[in-house]
């Protein structure tokens, strides 16, 4: 399987395996991650982590290969590229949020002028320069957050790999945080947000990865994401009058599967979503059956990822 | 020259950490209660007898050889690299541009110095303390203090990188191997590191009246033989811990 997401491949994934031990992490992976934000979703042990680690360098695959632009992602000269924000909330707590970025730029081998300056560009990018000057050991989780994406930013890397980035952030911090992330990724920044909170990454993301037991699943644009889903059974909730009548034709259709009538109000199952929006249509206007209101009711992301799941050995 | 940067950031980085941590306040306590007991025995005794270089020397062949140099190299040897695994902020080093085998360099550069530092300046302050008897003891044991601290430390950075609970299992091979395997009689204590430090410091010792212990218990190894086997082992433990930590994936890191 191999999917493509973005125009220009920068992250790149080649039939990656990978073991640990005897147990797989992640099955023949293939994919390109390209400008743009791309989330990652799946659940836990899906094999986020694993490709995260295998992109950040930290894991080298069994098989196959992960190359950050045209470099190994284990390589040093990988690292460059490469702006890593770890689902961790461990620091230097004995150092100031503002001492800590500034170390990891001069790590990045920049003069102390120089890691000054990128230090209080990142501080104030991500909201924190003002808060700064105190010790990490009493930041709270969301300015932990904050100092993590100030440390990925303070290199300017043009890859971003950034795990659970939103957890415990407030809802004010959410929208800066996401601002930043899609002003970022407007800068023609490669983003990938790995997340387990689906509405957050939709919110966020142009592409999407969806990971289930250490294989991609789903993977493009959510638009293609949800082109894929056009034989997903699927429940739609009709308002119609009449309604019984429009249950006994919906009965004879092959693509519905169950009707089920309160009063005005149809529940639908349909094997075909795609299929019965089409028809439903001609149906309404040939029988002049009025419709009120018609809806999905497990459309959302959460249930595509589910069945997506489902649908994988 | 960005390389040079990084590097040195990364060394005075694990130096000030190091030197503020806990392995310090762990080393001071053994090293003041060893300093008490150099006050009460030997301060104040004018006399140069034979009777008192055999004493203090014994007493620095013991404490140091066999407790101070292991601990004070233990602790900081396992700290600079096992104290980023277990807080978990090994990662952020590891996702740097800096090759992984320069990372323990710098580790290693960082450490040595400091063990050095604390294992040469209590060894002067004790030699001071002790008068005379001291002063004839500094210049015979040094050299196999410093060869001693090296192997040492670059035995424990290779614990370090190998085992997660590095600091643990340092302390059990220091118990087994240097104090218990390290003072039986026969061959077995050519396991242990400070057979050969002992080694030369008795040799170094013996122009000065230093008795040679008796060969049942303890058979020593000419100097230049115990002097290559320490350097063997500096190298081979820190050539090791390279090639180790280069190449291995720390999963458990995030």
């Amino acid at each position: 399987m191999h999917h493509a997401v973005g125009s220009s491949t920068l992250l790149s994934f080649e039939h990656v395996t990978k073991f640990y031990g005897p147990v797989i992490g992640i099955n023949d992976v293939s994919c390109r991650v390209g400008p743009g934000i791309t989330g990652l979703l799946g659940a836990n042990g899906a094999g986020k982590s694993t490709l995260i680690k295998l992109a950040s360098g930290q894991l080298r695959p069994t098989q196959g290969t992960v190359l950050i632009g045209q470099h190994q992602a284990w390589s040093t000269a990988a690292k460059h590229h490469l702006g890593y924000s770890p689902d961790l909330n461990s620091f230097y707590e004995e150092m100031t949020g503002r001492e800590f970025v500034y170390t990891m730029a001069r790590l990045h081998g920049f003069s102390r002028g120089e890691a000054r300056q990128r230090t209080e560009y990142a501080l104030e990018e991500v909201g924190m320069a003002d808060r700064a000057r105190r010790h990490l050991a009493g930041y709270s989780h969301g300015m932990r957050q904050r100092i993590k994406l100030a440390q990925t930013l303070v290199h300017d890397p043009w890859l971003l790999l950034l795990d659970e980035p939103l957890a415990g952030i407030d809802p004010g911090g959410r929208r800066e945080i996401s601002e930043l992330l899609l002003k970022l990724a407007g800068q023609g920044k490669t983003l990938l947000i790995s997340s387990h909170i689906l509405v957050e990454i939709e919110q966020l993301s142009s592409s999407i990865i969806m990971m289930s037991r250490g294989r991609i699943v789903a993977c493009g644009t959510i638009a293609e994401v949800r082109n894929l889903m056009q034989f997903r059974p699927l429940v739609v909730e009709i308002v119609a009058e009449p309604a019984r009548r429009l249950a006994a034709l919906l009965a004879e259709n092959p693509d519905v599967q169950g009707v089920e009538v309160r009063d005005s109000v149809l529940i639908v199952r349909t094997r075909n979503p795609s299929k019965f929006f089409d028809q439903i249509g001609q149906l309404v206007c040939a029988h002049g059956i009025e419709v009120l209101r018609l809806q999905t009711l497990d459309g959302g992301a959460d249930a595509v990822f589910e069945y997506l799941q489902q649908g994988r050995p | 020259m960005k390389l040079l940067r990084a590097w040195t950031t990364l060394t005075s980085l694990t130096f000030r950490r190091l030197l503020w941590s806990a392995s310090t306040m762990m080393v001071l306590l053994p090293l003041t209660g060893c300093l008490l007991f150099i006050l009460w025995r030997f301060h104040n005794r004018p006399d140069l007898a034979t009777r008192d270089f055999r004493d203090f020397s014994e007493f620095l062949i013991l404490i140091f050889a066999s407790i101070v140099v292991p601990i004070c190299a233990l602790a900081f040897g396992t700290a600079s690299v096992g104290g980023d695994r277990e807080d978990r902020t090994l990662v952020f080093l590891l996702v740097r541009p800096i090759p992984r085998a320069l990372v323990l360099l710098a580790k290693f550069t960082a450490t040595l110095p400091l063990v050095l530092g604390l294992v040469v300046g209590s060894y002067w302050l004790y030699c001071r303390l002790a008068g005379e008897v001291g002063q004839v003891a500094f210049g015979l044991y040094l050299p196999a203090l410093i060869y001693m601290t090296l192997a040492y430390v670059c035995l424990f950075h290779l614990f370090a990188v190998a085992f997660r609970h590095s600091t643990i299992i340092a302390l059990i091979y220091a118990l087994f191997m240097e104090l218990l395997l390290g003072n039986i009689p026969g061959i077995a204590k050519r396991v242990a590191v400070n057979y050969y430090g002992r080694s030369i410091m008795y040799a170094a010792g013996a122009n000065e009246g230093l008795p040679t212990p008796d060969p049942r218990w303890f058979e020593p190894l000419s100097v230049d033989a115990a002097s290559w086997a320490l350097v063997g082992i500096a190298f081979g433990g820190l050539l090791l811990a390279l090639v180790i930590f280069s190449r291995r994936e720390y999963r458990d890191l995030t």
